[in-house]
């Protein structure tokens, strides 16, 4: 089984990146694109681009059914989904499957098995992976005060079919229990059709630490190292890293080894992340969810072990064996990543779409930047307002950071407003230099930020100091 | 065929473009035309040849066109081909394009062997079909959306057409 042509369905910096990956291959690639995208980057890199329909993604991107045509008829072998839209869907995976179409990925099995969040807890529990003291399926206000009481407040209400922080609620003391039960139901139920709850004790003090999965057709799973995925700002993440900082290695080993045996019990098929929360109190991590796709953080594992992921998801697809063990693995240096989106963080983050006129990033050594844009780019309103992935390599996380801190003051973008200026403001606090990271810390520095927060044309200039120290 | 065409004087070219011409402006999708050992077959739409076929004196072993039935689909074409490309024709001044509201293969006709729905020269009104598009076994009928006569088919039969991709001109009445 080779793959000699992909259809890649999706769009912005991750369809560019699973071009790069292609080209490297020697796979030819096929661009399933919205009428919006279809003069974007991916398309012109792409060896052929097919509109597959209008610019919302329910008339495009979301359309497995024009994605497995598309495929067909261009004479793919196999369909890429990238991450986000129909990445963790099983119908794009069931259908490839039953048209003959490799899908670069799990199977539609192991995304069932991950996609309810009370099965994935229940596999996780099985595999012997520590789940968060809670419960299974909370009928009732009433059951969920029974449960609470049980556990202890603080409580968290989750969302069975959740993500992205949907349907989530922390509730500190039983009279607020009902209404957030209420509430959650309701939002979960109109944000992913089903309004099944499940409550788990709320970790106050919490990181979420990630562990990079491989797995092949063959049964063999390794890690690619844990990431910390920490600054979190309304549930998505703003800044990851590799390794996570401040762990012991025993504790890093203990989760790695979670992971790994929780994929193993499954049969999981290529990449995917295993995700916990840390809980830095009582330094003890439990199972939060299962990713099964690649996922935006990926380059920082990439940048710390030389292993290109995405190739790796070829080779897996096609029906390799995974080409390391786990001994062949080896850790080195620290990696960082900024997403740098389309937002003005002075206001709320409100998203900015617009013609990108000056867009001007950094070069140098151990400097990679994931984008789709370039001068000249109209930043479309249908999708995501991520622009582009910096990420930077050092010898040791402290290099790291001040690397990533140099790039961000290199980094010119006019036309649209960026998070720039958030990033680099982050990456000179306190806590995050000394690596006391933590789901809350963003909220909590957010404050500072804004009362020190300047005008963004004010920022721009700032680079301009540099510029007369290089000419000296 | 050079050989043949070579044969040809200026004069002979000139009524095989006002052959062609008058096709166009006609609601016949072929011409056959024998006059003693020249055969002329002139061909428009979904024709089995792109280009107009011209046969030359020794065409012996031409024995009828081909039907208009559906070309044998080409595999998949292993040449790549860049996005929006196909719409790089100029449209011709005073037609409306009718262009595909989805994604899928074209199909000019209601079944295999049966007429379809359209030719050059079909005067067509908002409400009728046009052509179909499938998608993964579901077949949509896209109707004209406008009045007027076909006088291009953009696509051929059993081709993968593009959300956008123009398939037909009409000249509006």
């Amino acid at each position: 089984m080779t793959i000699r042509r992909v259809l890649i369905a999706n769009r912005g910096e991750i369809a560019v990146r699973v071009i790069r990956a292609c080209q490297m291959l020697g796979i030819e690639t096929v661009l399933a694109t919205s009428e919006a995208d279809r003069e974007a980057m991916p398309a012109q890199l792409a060896d052929r681009a097919v509109c597959i329909g209008a610019a919302r993604s329910t008339d495009s991107y979301l359309n497995y059914r024009a994605i497995v045509t598309a495929a067909k008829a261009t004479g793919c072998d196999a369909v890429h989904p990238g991450y986000g839209f129909l990445s963790e869907k099983p119908e794009l995976a069931d259908a490839c499957a039953s048209e003959g179409l490799i899908f670069v990925g799990p199977t539609g099995d192991h995304m069932r098995k991950m996609g309810n969040k009370i099965a994935a807890r229940t596999l996780a529990h099985e595999a012997g992976v520590p789940t968060l003291p809670g419960s299974e399926k909370i009928g009732s206000a009433a059951d969920a005060v029974e449960v609470a009481e049980r556990i202890g407040y603080p409580v968290m209400l989750k969302a069975a079919a959740g993500g992205g922080g949907r349907g989530m609620k922390v509730i500190y003391d039983r009279s607020k229990l009902p209404d957030a039960f209420a509430a959650a139901s309701a939002e979960a139920g109109s944000a992913f059709g089903d309004p099944t709850l499940y409550l788990e004790r709320f970790i106050a003090n919490a990181r979420h630490i990630e562990v990079q999965l491989l797995g092949d057709k063959f049964g063999n799973v390794i890690h690619i190292g844990e990431r910390d995925c920490s600054l979190q700002r309304r549930h998505q993440k703003v800044v990851e890293e590799a390794p996570a900082p401040g762990i012991t290695e025993t504790l890093r080993q203990e989760i790695c080894k979670a992971a790994v045996g929780l994929a193993r019990n499954i049969g999981y098929e290529n990449a995917g992340t295993c995700e916990f929360i840390y809980d830095e109190d009582a330094k003890t991590f439990y199972f939060l969810e299962m990713n099964t796709r690649i996922q935006v953080e990926h380059p920082v594992s990439e940048t710390i072990t030389g292993i290109d992921l995405v190739q790796e998801q070829f080779r897996i697809a096609a029906g390799e064996r995974l080409r390391f063990q786990q001994s062949d693995i080896v850790f080195r240096g620290h990696a960082v990543e900024c997403r740098v989106n389309a937002e003005i963080p002075e206001q709320g983050f409100r998203p900015n779409a617009g013609l990108i006129q000056t867009w001007a990033p950094p070069m140098g050594p151990n400097i990679r930047l994931d984008t789709h844009c370039y001068p000249g780019y109209t930043v479309p309103i249908f999708y995501d307002s991520m622009l582009a992935k910096l990420i930077v390599y050092g010898s040791t996380r402290t290099e790291a950071i001040e690397r990533m801190r140099r790039a961000l003051e290199l980094f010119t973008i006019s036309g649209v407003g960026t998070t720039i200026p958030f990033l680099h403001f982050m990456m000179g606090r306190a806590e995050f230099i000394g690596g006391k990271v933590s789901t809350h810390l963003i909220d909590h520095v957010m404050p500072d930020f804004l009362s020190a927060s300047r005008p963004a044309a004010e920022y721009s200039s700032r680079t301009q100091p540099l510029a007369v120290l290089e000419k000296r | 065929m050079s050989d043949g065409l070579s044969e040809l004087k200026e004069e002979d070219v000139e009524r095989l473009v006002r052959l062609i011409e008058s096709l166009e402006s006609s609601t016949f999708d072929y011409l056959h035309l024998e006059v003693g050992n020249l055969k002329v077959t002139i061909g428009k739409g979904a024709a089995p040849m792109s280009a107009p076929a011209v046969t030359a004196p020794d065409a012996s072993a031409y024995v009828s066109p081909p039907p208009p039935a559906p070309v044998a689909a080409a595999p998949p074409a292993i040449e790549t081909t860049l996005a929006g490309k196909h719409a790089a024709d100029a449209a011709p001044a005073g037609t409306i394009e009718i262009k595909s509201q989805i994604m899928g293969m074209f199909y000019a006709q209601p079944e295999p062997g049966s007429p379809p729905f359209v030719s050059v020269g079909t005067e067509v009104k908002e409400d009728m079909t046009v052509c179909l598009i499938e998608v993964m076994k579901t077949f949509n009928a896209m109707t004209a959306g406008v009045k007027g006569v076909i006088s291009e088919i953009c696509v051929e039969n059993a081709q993968l057409v593009e959300y956008g991709q123009v398939l037909f001109r009409v000249r509006p009445s």
